[in-house]
C-alpha cells in the first residue's frame, strides 16, 4: 500500500513539475521584455527601490495590483506634476510614502515604462535550483574542515594503536607456537593487574618509562614556553560571521573604508555600526534566505535599534557590538599603524615584497582577503617587531618628511651649526606624557 | 626462558617509545584556535585604561553603562574639529549649502592626488574609478543606480556634471537616497579633497 502511495506522489510531483515548467515556457514570451525592464530598473529605480523591501521608496512587487497600468504610465515619468494636477490617488500614494519627491524620468517613454513594468511582475529571474544546490553543499563541506582534521588526526593515532596490539598478539601467537614446536611450553597469560605489577617491578621497564615521561614532559614543556603569549593563530568567535573574504576579497572594499583609523592613528579602529550601514540599508542578501533579510545582517538592524520596515532607528533599543578583539599588544608595548601604513608604506611594501594591488596592511595581517573568518596571521611577539626593524631597507626614501628631518639635522649637525632637542621632535607631547 | 622475556621487552619497547612520541606530538601540535593558548601575566593585555571597542566594567565607570565608545560630552568637541550643522540635512540646507559653500582649499596637485586617494578608498567601490557609476560593486550587482558623473540626472534635480562643490560636500556628509553618511569615516578637510577631485570627474578629466 505504501509503495502505490509512494509512486502516486511521485507522479503527482511529475505533473505539478511538468505544469510549472510549461506556465514558465509560455511566460518566457515575456521574458525579452523583462529582461530590458531589469536592465532599465537596475539603472533608474533601485537607488531608491528594490522588489521586496522598502528603501527609500515603498517595495516594487505587486505595485501593478496597487495601482492601474494607466496611472503608473503618468506616475512613473512625472509624479509631481501628476499629484499638482490633484489625482487623488497621487496625492495619497505621496503622503503614506512621507512626502518624499520621486525623481521625475521624462527619459522614460511608455514602452520602457511597460518594461520595467514587465520586470517587477516577473520579479527577479531565478538561478537554476542545480546549482544552488551544489553551491551549497559546497559550503558546508568548507565549514567542517577544521573539526574533521582534527578527528582524522585522533583516528589515525587510534588506528595506529589498534593496528599495533594486533600485530603484538599475532606476533606473541605466533612465538608460541615455534616454542611449542621446539618443544617448550609458554605460561599462559597472566592477568592484567599481576602483569603490571611484574612491569613496574622491572628496573628496564621502569627506566623506560621515566624516558618517556622525561621527553614528553620536555616536549610539552619546550613547546609552551616557546608559544607562552604568542596568539598567532587566534581566531574566536565573533558576535556576527563578518566574512573578510567577501567584503575585502570578493566585493573589492579598500581596508581603509572600514578601518580608518589606521592611516591616521595609533589604532586601526573596529568600524561603527553606521559604517556598516552605509551598505546594509540597502544590501540585505534576501537572495539567499528565501526573501528574508540575512540573519547576520539582521543583528547589525537590532544592535542599532533599526526597524528595516520604517526606516527609523530606536536608541533606546540600541546595544552595541562586543567584537572579540583578536591582535592585542601587551599593555607595555606601544605600536602606532599610522606610522607604519603612512610614513613607512614603501619600505615596508619592498621589504615584504608585497603586489602593488596588495594593501599594505598585508604585510602583517596577511591575506585578508581569503580569511572567511579573521585570524591573527603574524606572532606581533617582540622578537617579531624586532627582526623587521633590522632588516628593512629605509634607504633611499623619497618624499618621506620623516627621513628628510633626519638627513637636514645630519646636515646641520656636519656644518658645525646649533642643534635642540626641539629640532629633533623633542617638544612632542608623548615624549614625556605617555 | 630468558630469551622470551627479552624478545616481550623489545617489543614493549617499540610500542612504548612509539606511543609516547605520537602523543608528544599529538598533543604539542594541538592547538585551539579559539583560546589565546598559555599565557603569562594576562593582565598585562588587558589595559586599566579603557580598551577601545571592548566593554568596559560598570564598577569602573558607571557612566558609560558598559563600553568605551562614547559621544563627546555636551558642550565639548574634540581638538581640531570642524562643526557643520549650518546647512542641516534637508532640501533647503542641501540648495544653500550649493550656493554658499566653497571649496576652502587651494586647487594643486597634492590635494588632488589626496582627493584620488580618498575617492578610490570611499567612493570608487560604487562610483567607479572613473566617476562613472560602474563601481565594482554595481558590475557584481550588489549596489546598483549609481548615476555617473559626466552624463548621469542627480535625484535632486539638475545634471550630476553642473553640481556645485557646496553640494558634492552636503551629499558626502549626510549621503542621499541609499548611499550613507560618510562624515564619521572623511574629515570635513579630506572631505573637500573629495570634492575637489570628484569636481575633475565631472568635467571628464
Amino acid at each position: 500500500m505504501r509503495d502505490i502511495s509512494m509512486i502516486l506522489k511521485s507522479v503527482w510531483k511529475s505533473l505539478f513539475l511538468f505544469s510549472a515548467i510549461s506556465v514558465i515556457a509560455v511566460s518566457t514570451v515575456n521574458a525579452q521584455d523583462a529582461k530590458e525592464g531589469r536592465t532599465l530598473f537596475k539603472a533608474k529605480c533601485s537607488s531608491c527601490h528594490a522588489l521586496d523591501a522598502k528603501l527609500v521608496g515603498p517595495a516594487l512587487t505587486g505595485v501593478t495590483d496597487r495601482h492601474s497600468e494607466e496611472f503608473l504610465l503618468k506616475w512613473i515619468p512625472n509624479s509631481q506634476a501628476l499629484i499638482a494636477s490633484g489625482n487623488p490617488e497621487a496625492v495619497k500614494l505621496f503622503n503614506e510614502n512621507g512626502k518624499v519627491a520621486m525623481t521625475a524620468f521624462p527619459e522614460l517613454d511608455e514602452a520602457k515604462v511597460k518594461d520595467i513594468l514587465a520586470y517587477i511582475q516577473e520579479g527577479e529571474p531565478k538561478p537554476a535550483a542545480g546549482a544552488e544546490g551544489a553551491a551549497g553543499s559546497a559550503s558546508a563541506k568548507d565549514e567542517g574542515t577544521s573539526g574533521l582534521s582534527l578527528a582524522g588526526i585522533i583516528a589515525i593515532v587510534i588506528v595506529a594503536i589498534v593496528i599495533l596490539v594486533i600485530l603484538g598478539r599475532a606476533s606473541k601467537l605466533l612465538e608460541r607456537l615455534i616454542l611449542q614446536k621446539q618443544g617448550i611450553e609458554m605460561e599462559e597469560d597472566v592477568p592484567l593487574k599481576v602483569g603490571v605489577r611484574k612491569m613496574f617491578k622491572n628496573k628496564k621497564f621502569v627506566m623506560f618509562f621515566i624516558l618517556c615521561l622525561i621527553i614528553a614532559l620536555g616536549s610539552f614543556g619546550w613547546m609552551g614556553m616557546w608559544n607562552t603569549g604568542v596568539h598567532t593563530g587566534y581566531q574566536p568567535v565573533q558576535p556576527i560571521k563578518f566574512s573578510h573574504e567577501l567584503h575585502a576579497g570578493i566585493n573589492q572594499i579598500d581596508c581603509q573604508y572600514c578601518h580608518n583609523g589606521a592611516f591616521k592613528s595609533k589604532n586601526a579602529t573596529i568600524p561603527s555600526l553606521n559604517v556598516c550601514m552605509n551598505c546594509h540599508k540597502a544590501v540585505q542578501a534576501r537572495d539567499k534566505y528565501d526573501g528574508e533579510i540575512s540573519p547576520e545582517i539582521k543583528k547589525i538592524y537590532n544592535a542599532l535599534g533599526y526597524d528595516p520596515e520604517t526606516q527609523k532607528y530606536d536608541e533606546s533599543k540600541s546595544k552595541p557590538m562586543e567584537w572579540v578583539r583578536v591582535h592585542n599588544l601587551p599593555d607595555f608595548a606601544y605600536f602606532n599603524h599610522s606610522q607604519h601604513v603612512v610614513v613607512a608604506e614603501d619600505a615596508i611594501r619592498k621589504a615584504k615584497g608585497l603586489q602593488p594591488t596588495e594593501p599594505v596592511c598585508f604585510a602583517c595581517h596577511g591575506p585578508v582577503n581569503t580569511m572567511e573568518e579573521i585570524y591573527q596571521y603574524s606572532p606581533l611577539t617582540m622578537k617579531w617587531c624586532i627582526n623587521c626593524h633590522k632588516e628593512t631597507d629605509i634607504s633611499g626614501q623619497k618624499n618621506n618628511a620623516f627621513y628628510a628631518k633626519v638627513i637636514e639635522a645630519h646636515e646641520k649637525i656636519k656644518k658645525g651649526e646649533k642643534i635642540t632637542p626641539a629640532l629633533l621632535g623633542g617638544l612632542e607631547c608623548g615624549k614625556c606624557h605617555y | 626462558m630468558k630469551g622470551s622475556t627479552l624478545a616481550m621487552n623489545k617489543n614493549k619497547f617499540v610500542y612504548t617509545a612509539f606511543l609516547a612520541i605520537a602523543f608528544a606530538a599529538t598533543f604539542t601540535a594541538c592547538k585551539d584556535k579559539r583560546s589565546t593558548g598559555l599565557e603569562y601575566a594576562r593582565n598585562m593585555y588587558d589595559p586599566i585604561a579603557l580598551n577601545p571597542d571592548q566593554p568596559v566594567d560598570t564598577a569602573h565607570v558607571p557612566s558609560f553603562k558598559g563600553h568605551a565608545a562614547q559621544l563627546p560630552p555636551a558642550n565639548t568637541k574634540p581638538v581640531g574639529f570642524t562643526e557643520y550643522d549650518e546647512y542641516p540635512n534637508t532640501k533647503e540646507g542641501y540648495e544653500a549649502a550649493g550656493v554658499s559653500m566653497v571649496n576652502p582649499l587651494p586647487v594643486d596637485t597634492i590635494n588632488l592626488a589626496d582627493g584620488k586617494h580618498l575617492f578610490t578608498v570611499f567612493c570608487s567601490p560604487c562610483h567607479g574609478e572613473k566617476g562613472d557609476g560602474q563601481g565594482h560593486l554595481v558590475k557584481i550587482e550588489k549596489f546598483s543606480g549609481v548615476p555617473a558623473y559626466q552624463t548621469g540626472a542627480s535625484s535632486r534635480g539638475g545634471n550630476m556634471a553642473d553640481l556645485t562643490p557646496g553640494k558634492i560636500y552636503h551629499t558626502i556628509t549626510y549621503g542621499v537616497n541609499n548611499m550613507g553618511s560618510h562624515a564619521s569615516q572623511i574629515t570635513p578637510t579630506d572631505r573637500w579633497k573629495v570634492v575637489m577631485y570628484v569636481q575633475q570627474l565631472q568635467k571628464g578629466q
